[in-house]
């Protein structure tokens, strides 16, 4: 090894007080009635966008609207619940489909001129409105990152308080890539103007589905 | 390097005070966080205790700092990062600029990161031949502008529109209005989205490293930091040693604070935890990931009066809340870190000799103690650095001398009242409805009037105070003990007072003008 990192770890334990002070985990205080209210709540705060479905088939036939309305001709989705095995191509024939994982050809450049990208979540966080999507097979980083438009599609059971219940009930390894989302990019650096969509999506749709 | 004396800060400091724009803009900037803040704060539960909980956790972790470190990299290897340790500037810029080297990169795209500020990294890459490029908004403006950050979380604070647009004009090669915010940030995302897609490398600092999975954790609302871990093929990451904690749910914690503080946001747009490089299988991802732990002086500060610094997270809080900092703004400070947390780590970092001034931009109101997630006692470590300066002479003698002398006149009533009696002879000519008229040049406080003394001392005022209460108690009234003093005794005092204080004043007139 690295006679820096020897040299470092040794200035280190030479100041190092020592002892185990560490304080008992804290725990989430957060008691909401409703989780999927507050959720509502602060992800249109953030002016993202919140819709709500009954079922997962329910949820696609809301993203059949948002996609319509948006007038989406190229759509990058990620290969993943509620989305996986989902014909899109026969049930939305207007539309150029990129399924991450499957559809040949240059994923970046697709997601880079892509009216939207369409992915599903692996928690969404109360408190805070934030979506959580991960990296892995037929799952894109970029999907949700590089098209104007990010819709995420989340079953309501994946509702939990905030981070801190989020990190509880974390366990095992962590995908390389693990982001939560809270509404649209901003910025607000000229002049204290706030600014939408600076080099993440302009618009964060959340579908919310089920019970 | 930018050394910052008593006379380059002062001047500083003035060119800040008399700059409307910087004045508004600072104001705007820092009561809109102040209020965002609070709201945000009081949405959680017992946030003063999980504030409690926050700086407990963090000294724990700094108590075992080797151990989470380690704990860390071995995690970090496990999920496939390379792990690199730079004890000095110099080595971590040359760290980064080997991996670039080794890609062939010419081009690298930097997401708003504070160590790399901290280590010159961009001078660095220019001078290897690796263009960097900020994607921060507010750091590409200061970048363009080719000036240092006004303020640790809003870069370029200090532009106006006008100034913005003239510099995008110039990099876009096309007209820009400056009447619309959201089109010239547009225009950004357009120049920088091209960046994203040709750089080779992807550069950032590190919000936290959880040591339990080998995780570093990058926040930024622009996504600027999503951009330069996912979108080129390699990712180096720059991370203080001190940024480490041992757990996921410690990790929760600080991020349940850290946005709240600083923007008063409950959560930043984008918090994104990175373990390791893409996987196989992976759609998309970097094929590399380099962490480098940067130590650039952190390890000597351990176990010393200085240990604290190293729990800030880096929030702003602090900034926002001093009154010096919103009167002189960032770049008075001479250094990307400003406000009361630039004011101790800086010299702590750089030395206290080239930054000699810093340790005095406070009133020590102590609003950033109230205000730091971590609790940090800045206000005492700035006493402490004073006190060191002293100690090691970075106090020039006379001013010393002079100090010395006020600390001891002020320990002795008798003497003290009788100087002061006699300055309220001497005052009467000077005197005036809004303190006393001293000619411009010998005016130690400059343009500012010097207040004139009361005509009755505090103690005279107290000493008759309790003379009433007493008698009012019952007791036997006693005689009031205020005596005036006799011309005998006046002018003695002329004599040995008069000369050595004249000859003082203007010995500290002299180190304000001369260093
Ligand atoms: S010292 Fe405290 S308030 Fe200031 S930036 Fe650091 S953590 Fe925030």
């Amino acid at each position: 090894m690295s006679t820096a990192r020897e040299e470092i770890l040794t200035a280190l334990r030479r100041g190092e007080r020592g002892g185990n002070s560490a304080p008992a985990p804290w725990r989430s205080r957060q008691q909401f009635d409703d989780l999927a209210a507050r959720f509502t709540a602060t992800l249109t705060g953030l002016h993202g966008e919140m819709i709500r479905a009954a079922s997962a088939d329910e949820a696609l036939d809301r993203l059949g609207d948002v996609l319509r309305d948006l007038g989406a001709a190229r759509v990058v989705v990620n290969d993943e619940p509620p989305l996986a095995g989902v014909d899109l191509a026969a049930r939305w024939p207007g539309i150029a489909w990129h399924v991450v994982g499957r559809t040949e050809g240059d994923l970046r450049a697709f997601c880079a001129g892509a009216d939207a990208g369409v992915t599903g979540a692996d928690a969404a966080l109360a408190e805070t409105g934030s979506v959580t999507v991960s990296s892995g097979p037929g799952r894109s980083r970029m999907a949700s990152l590089l098209p104007p438009v990010h819709i995420a599609l989340v079953a309501a059971e994946r509702l939990t308080s905030d981070i801190l219940t989020w990190a509880a009930a974390r366990s095992g390894d962590l995908p390389a890539n693990v982001t939560a989302i809270s509404g649209p990019s901003k910025t607000a650096d000229i002049e204290q103007t706030l600014a939408i969509g600076m080099h993440g999506p302009k618009r964060v749709i959340v579908i919310l589905y089920g019970e | 390097m930018n050394e910052v004396s008593f006379h380059t800060f002062r001047a500083d400091a003035a060119l800040a005070i008399a700059n409307p724009h910087l004045q508004s803009a600072v104001d705007g900037a820092t009561l809109k966080f102040r209020r965002d803040r609070l709201r945000a704060l009081a949405d959680l539960p017992d946030v003063e205790a999980m504030r409690d909980h926050f700086k407990a956790m963090r000294a724990a972790t700094l108590a075992n700092l080797s151990e989470h470190l380690e704990q860390f990299e071995r995690q970090a290897l496990a999920a496939g990062a390379h792990v690199h340790w730079a004890r000095d500037a110099a080595e971590a810029t040359q760290i980064v600029i080997g991996i670039a080297r080794q890609h062939g990169a010419r081009l690298a795209v930097k997401a708003k990161s504070m160590t790399s500020e901290e280590i010159h990294l961009n001078a660095a890459l220019d001078e290897a031949g690796i263009t960097p490029v900020e994607t921060d908004l507010g750091e590409w403006i200061v970048q363009l502008a080719a000036e240092s950050p006004a303020h640790i979380v809003v870069p370029a604070l200090h532009k106006t529109r006008q100034q913005v647009a003239e510099l995008f004009t110039r990099e876009v090669g096309r007209p820009l209005s400056a009447d619309d915010i959201p089109a010239l940030t547009n225009e950004a995302r357009r120049a920088l989205r091209k960046k994203f897609l040709a750089a080779e490398i992807g550069i950032s600092g590190a919000n936290i490293g959880v040591a339990e999975t080998g995780s570093i954790v990058l926040v930024t609302n622009e996504g600027n930091g999503r951009m330069v871990s996912s979108v080129p093929p390699v990712h180096v990451a720059v991370m203080g040693v001190e940024k480490v904690c041992p757990t996921w749910d410690d990790a929760a914690v600080w991020l349940e604070l850290l946005a709240r503080s600083s923007t008063g946001q409950p959560l930043s747009v984008y918090t994104t935890a990175i373990t390791g490089p893409a996987r196989d299988g992976d759609a998309d991802g970097p094929r590399e990931l380099h962490i480098v732990l940067y130590d650039g002086g952190r390890s000597g500060m351990l176990g010393t009066g200085y240990e604290e610094v190293l729990q800030c997270i880096r929030c702003g809080a602090c900034l926002n809340h001093c009154p010096v900092y919103q009167e002189i703004a960032g770049q008075t400070y001479g250094h990307a870190y400003s406000g009361p947390i630039g004011a101790v780590l800086v010299p702590l970092l750089h030395g206290l000799e080239q930054y000699e001034a810093l340790p005095h931009a406070s009133s020590l109101c102590g609003a950033c103690l109230e205000v730091c997630p971590a609790r940090i006692d800045l206000p005492r470590m700035l006493l402490d650095l004073r006190a060191e300066e002293v100690a090691r002479g970075v106090i020039a003698p006379p001013e010393q001398a002079l100090e010395k002398s006020a600390a001891w006149l002020l320990g002795h009533r008798r003497l003290f009242g009788l100087l002061t009696d006699v300055g309220r002879v001497f005052q009467r000519p000077l005197l005036s409805k809004d303190g006393l008229r001293v000619p411009r040049r010998l005016n130690p406080a400059g343009k500012r009037r010097l207040p004139s003394l009361a005509p009755r001392s505090f103690h005279a005022l107290w000493d008759e105070l309790a003379a009433e209460e007493e008698a009012v108690a019952g007791a036997a009234p006693v005689k009031r003990a205020v005596r005036a003093p006799s011309r005998g005794r006046i002018a003695a005092v002329i004599g040995a007072s008069v000369v050595p204080l004249v000859v003082l004043w203007h010995l500290l007139r002299r180190r304000g003008g001369k260093r």
